[in-house]
């Protein structure tokens, strides 16, 4: 038995309400990349976690090196070699690499004999070394808050390996990454297959298991569907093993039909609160029946772009007009009114009151129009009726119906209100960010076909995503925003996923 | 080994949470614990005082008119006790519905003792002094209340919208600063020698009718109590049911929402606490011109205070505030009785009464832990659940 690095035999861990995981059983070789498949809600960051110490299991038993073992905090993991990148990395922004790696454990040195203080010489060489025997090409001076989400990430990597970790666990590893960034990770995590580590990969991305991954474990709702070898498997069988139903990965797209502008933005500035510039001279017009999708990494400027849009945050140069109309100067509500739908980015702070109840969320771009107010007085009918009807529309589902509290119902559910609530506007414009963020196969599938729906039914639409596919797969024209600049706008047809991927680099002739 | 931790603990957090009940019960149940608990901590002061808890409770409620005391002065009965409690009571209510409205926005008016001075002083120098006759006078004072009171709330709603600067800072401030030039305009003009304190309003324009004879007895009416519950509806009425109402809430529980959802929240926030800044006014003249008919200069009223716990303790509800606001007027105003029948000394009546109004601002803790216990205790239940039905499939 001594082959598996890693066991969990009979792992269940419930959790109130669910049972996040219910007699996984896995068993992990030695150096080999092991994945772990499934939606979200699956329950792989769970297992992982117990893994890790984190958390610890209800049931079941952990072996590490074929012997039993009871893990009881990510301190006692780190003694027995496991280490874990997790999806948001734990650094301090204002210390340097090298700081950030030996937090928690500094080696003391004594100044002139005398004065404790902490060796940083020593690290920083031995950082620079691993650094550069894994290709990892960081430098262990610089500091957290001058590095790019890759480099940090790296650096997570790296603070592993200076612990000597030998089990590796990856949370989700690409979801900040463009393409480029992850054939770099990817290649990094081969290069530690290949010298001896064991990598466990946690991720719903079918491609990436197919690039890397000898293994592969599927979770589906907590308990394990199968372990497979990925050579052998195809990945519509892995997508269909993992959903637990077939998955059409196709999405129907009609021919495009534009009709007439009705959004028209030119030379857009917006500035940060600290005064620079977060969009620069950004010009584009989207026409009815058009998805305009902006394509970048996460913090170049289109988040910003499709605030000033709905009139959220100042613009400080430029020009935007809706169906011909100048609506620079419109206040949020005047927006909402001459035929914005907005799908915010982030749902629960900024597109929905989590503490009020369904159909008073349903009802928030509305409220202060008849039916929903006479006379300044609030209609309780005509807000039951109208949650009702969009609760049975769009399918949301909740615990107590349309008076359930918000903060209670599911991602996925949270999301399906508040698209329901933009699409019942009607709006000439509707502005999805980051739509699918965070949400499993089955409700993305239902999103991006509502998004087609209301392309085809002739509303102009603009898409701001950070996932590439998404924008490859919806989009009938495609902007890329590179350090707040449009850097090129181009008909979907005539741009290559790779092509995409280079201009989000910055990388201005391809 | 987890079993026995199960067995040992669970039965008594099982019980309690079960008695505090879900969500919607716990609105109820909650404050009540958090009174049990103070009354508890009062109980345990006066035990240590050598004397009996339940005689003292008696006599906080004899003192504030609720139980016949065993004897009484001449002229005086129960009726004048009660009526006495409730004219104390009046700006307590007042000045709690004034701190629910702003924390129903998200903010925090603990400037409600300023705004019931302002309100009170203008009252004062306006209708107080200038004879005219009660018909007139006494919704006059009601209306400079409200109008004085609402736009110092106002400019402090739009010192935090326009400058951002933070409700509670420039409420402590302004309250200092209300204070000292008040108290200057009393000293230098209205100041009474004998009393030290500014000349008594005229009867006519004091809203508590004092020394009335009726029934044989001489007593206090408090005609602002007659406005307390309209009030307290209509604060309801308002938050629920109206769209003002329903944008203050917006703009009080997630900001960002509020200005995505098209609400202007700069004027939400001045609204709400011009709202807030008219009921403390409406609290500042029933206490200056209605439970007093002077004002003392140099001197903040602590009602504006004791009424944040008030209302915390009310669950910011208005009905829950009128509740709330008798039971803490009842222990205050009962607080002297009590010290002269037990021989307790007035400054640990005072102690008591503290340490009621601590404990009853501390709902929001016992809620956190009982929603932690409620989570441990829905795992542990699923889990056994789980292992009978486990058991009883093998049995079959």
């Amino acid at each position: 038995m001594d082959e598996f690095i890693v066991e969990m035999r009979h792992i269940t861990k419930r959790f109130p309400g669910i049972v996040a995981n219910d007699d996984v059983s896995i068993s992990v070789k030695k150096g080999e990349i092991f994945a772990l498949l499934g939606e979200n809600g699956a329950g792989k960051s769970t297992l992982m976690s117990m893994l890790f110490g984190m958390y610890e299991p209800d049931e079941g038993e952990i072996w590490i090196r074929g012997k039993k073992v009871k893990i009881t905090s990510p301190a006692h993991a780190t003694q027995l070699n496991i280490g874990m990148v997790h999806q948001h990395f734990k650094l301090v922004a204002n210390y340097t690499i090298t700081e950030n790696i030996i937090l928690g454990q500094e080696p003391p040195k004594r100044f002139l004999g005398l004065l404790p203080s902490v060796d940083i010489k020593g690290p920083n060489q031995k950082i620079a070394e691993l650094s550069k025997r894994y290709g990892l090409e960081v430098d262990p001076r610089r500091k957290i808050e001058d590095i790019n989400v890759s480099t940090r990430q790296r650096v997570e990597i790296l603070k592993m390996l200076y612990r000597e970790a030998e089990i590796l666990i990856f949370d989700e590893p690409t979801a900040v990454l463009t393409p480029q960034e992850i054939e770099f990770l990817l290649n990094i995590i081969r290069e530690l297959r290949s010298s001896g580590k064991t990598i466990i990969l946690i991720t719903h991305k079918l491609e990436e298991i197919k690039k890397v991954a000898d293994r592969c474990a599927i979770l589906c709702r907590g308990k394990l569907v199968g372990v497979m070898d990925v050579a052998g498997t195809s990945t519509k069988t892995m997508a269909n093993m993992m959903v637990g139903r077939e998955v059409s990965f196709a999405l129907e797209k009609k021919p495009a039909d534009f009709g007439a502008e009705v959004l028209n933005v030119s030379g857009l500035t917006v500035k940060s609160q600290d005064a620079l510039p977060v969009v620069k001279n950004v010009s584009f017009s989207i026409r009815k029946g058009e998805i305009f999708a902006i394509a970048g990494v996460s913090g170049n400027g289109q988040t910003e772009v499709a605030d000033a849009v709905m009139g959220l945050i100042p613009v400080s140069a430029g020009k935007l007009l809706l169906d011909g109309q100048d609506i620079t100067a419109m206040s949020v509500r005047e927006r909402t009114l001459a035929g914005i739908s907005y799908i915010p980015e982030d749902r629960q702070e900024v597109g929905l009151v989590l503490d009020f109840d369904l159909a008073e969320n349903l009802a928030l771009k509305r409220y202060f129009k008849e039916p929903f107010c006479k006379k300044g007085i609030l209609q309780d009918e005509a807000f039951a009726a109208h949650g009702k009807k969009l609760a049975e529309e769009f399918d949301i589902r909740s615990g107590q119906g349309i008076s359930t509290v918000v903060r209670s119902m599911s991602g996925g559910n949270q999301q399906k209100a508040i698209i329901a609530r933009e699409i019942e506007l009607a709006s000439e414009l509707m502005i999805f960010v980051q739509p699918t963020r965070g949400l499993d196969i089955g409700a993305i599938e239902n999103i991006h076909r509502e998004i087609l729906a209301q392309r085809d039914a002739g509303r102009a639409i603009l898409l701001i995503s950070l996932e590439l596919d998404e924008i490859i797969g919806l989009a009938d024209t495609i902007g890329v925003m590179y350090n707040g600049e449009m850097l090129n706008i181009a008909p979907a047809e005539t741009l290559s996923a790779t092509q995409v991927g280079e201009y989000m680099m910055g990388v201005k002739s391809v | 080994m987890k079993h026995d931790k199960q067995n040992t603990v669970a039965p008594l957090t099982r019980g309690f949470v079960k008695i505090l009940g879900d969500e919607k019960r716990q609105s109820i149940s909650i404050p009540l614990f958090a009174i049990l608990l103070s009354l508890i901590a009062g109980a345990l002061v006066i035990l240590l005082f050598g004397k009996n808890p339940i005689t003292a409770f008696l006599s906080f409620l004899q003192g504030s008119g609720i139980l016949p005391k065993s004897a009484y002065a001449a002229k005086k009965s129960i009726l004048t006790d009660l009526l006495s409690m409730i004219n104390a009571l009046t700006p307590m209510i007042f000045a709690a519905l004034a701190v629910a409205v702003a924390l129903k926005t998200g903010l925090f008016n603990i400037g409600v003792s300023g705004q019931m001075l302002v309100a009170g002083f203008m009252a004062t120098v306006l209708v107080g002094y200038s004879g005219l006759p009660a018909y007139l006078a006494m919704p006059l004072v009601v209306i400079v209340g409200i109008v004085f009171g609402g736009a110092v709330g106002a400019f402090m709603g739009w010192l935090k919208h326009r400058f951002n600067i933070n409700e509670v800072v420039a409420s402590i401030m302004l309250n200092y600063i209300f204070q000292y030039i008040i108290s200057f305009f009393i000293n230098t003009y209205y100041i009474n020698p004998v009393s030290r304190q500014s000349q008594p309003v005229s009867a006519a324009a004091r809203l508590t009718l004092v020394d009335t004879a009726a029934f044989g007895l001489k007593m206090d009416i408090p005609l602002g109590f007659i406005l307390t519950i309209p009030t307290a509806l209509l604060v309801l009425f308002l938050l629920n049911r109206t769209r003002m109402g329903y944008e203050l809430k917006v703009v009080g529980l997630n900001k960002r929402a509020a200005k995505y959802a098209g609400i202007n929240v700069g004027r939400s926030v001045v609204s709400s606490m011009a709202i807030s800044g008219a009921l403390a006014g409406l609290a500042g003249v029933t206490l200056y011109l209605g439970y007093y008919n002077s004002i003392a200069p140099r001197v903040l009223t602590s009602v504006g205070f004791d009424s944040i716990a008030v209302c915390l303790l009310g669950n910011a509800h208005p009905i829950g505030i009128l509740f709330s606001s008798l039971l803490i007027t009842i222990i205050s105003k009962g607080s002297n009785y009590m010290s002269s029948m037990m021989n307790i000394p007035q400054e640990i009546a005072e102690v008591i009464t503290g340490l009621i109004l601590l404990f009853s601002a501390c709902g929001a803790f016992i809620k956190y832990r009982v929603a932690l216990a409620r989570e441990e205790l829905s795992a542990l239940k699923l889990k056994t659940e789980l292992a009978i039905s486990g058991k009883g499939g093998k049995k079959a």
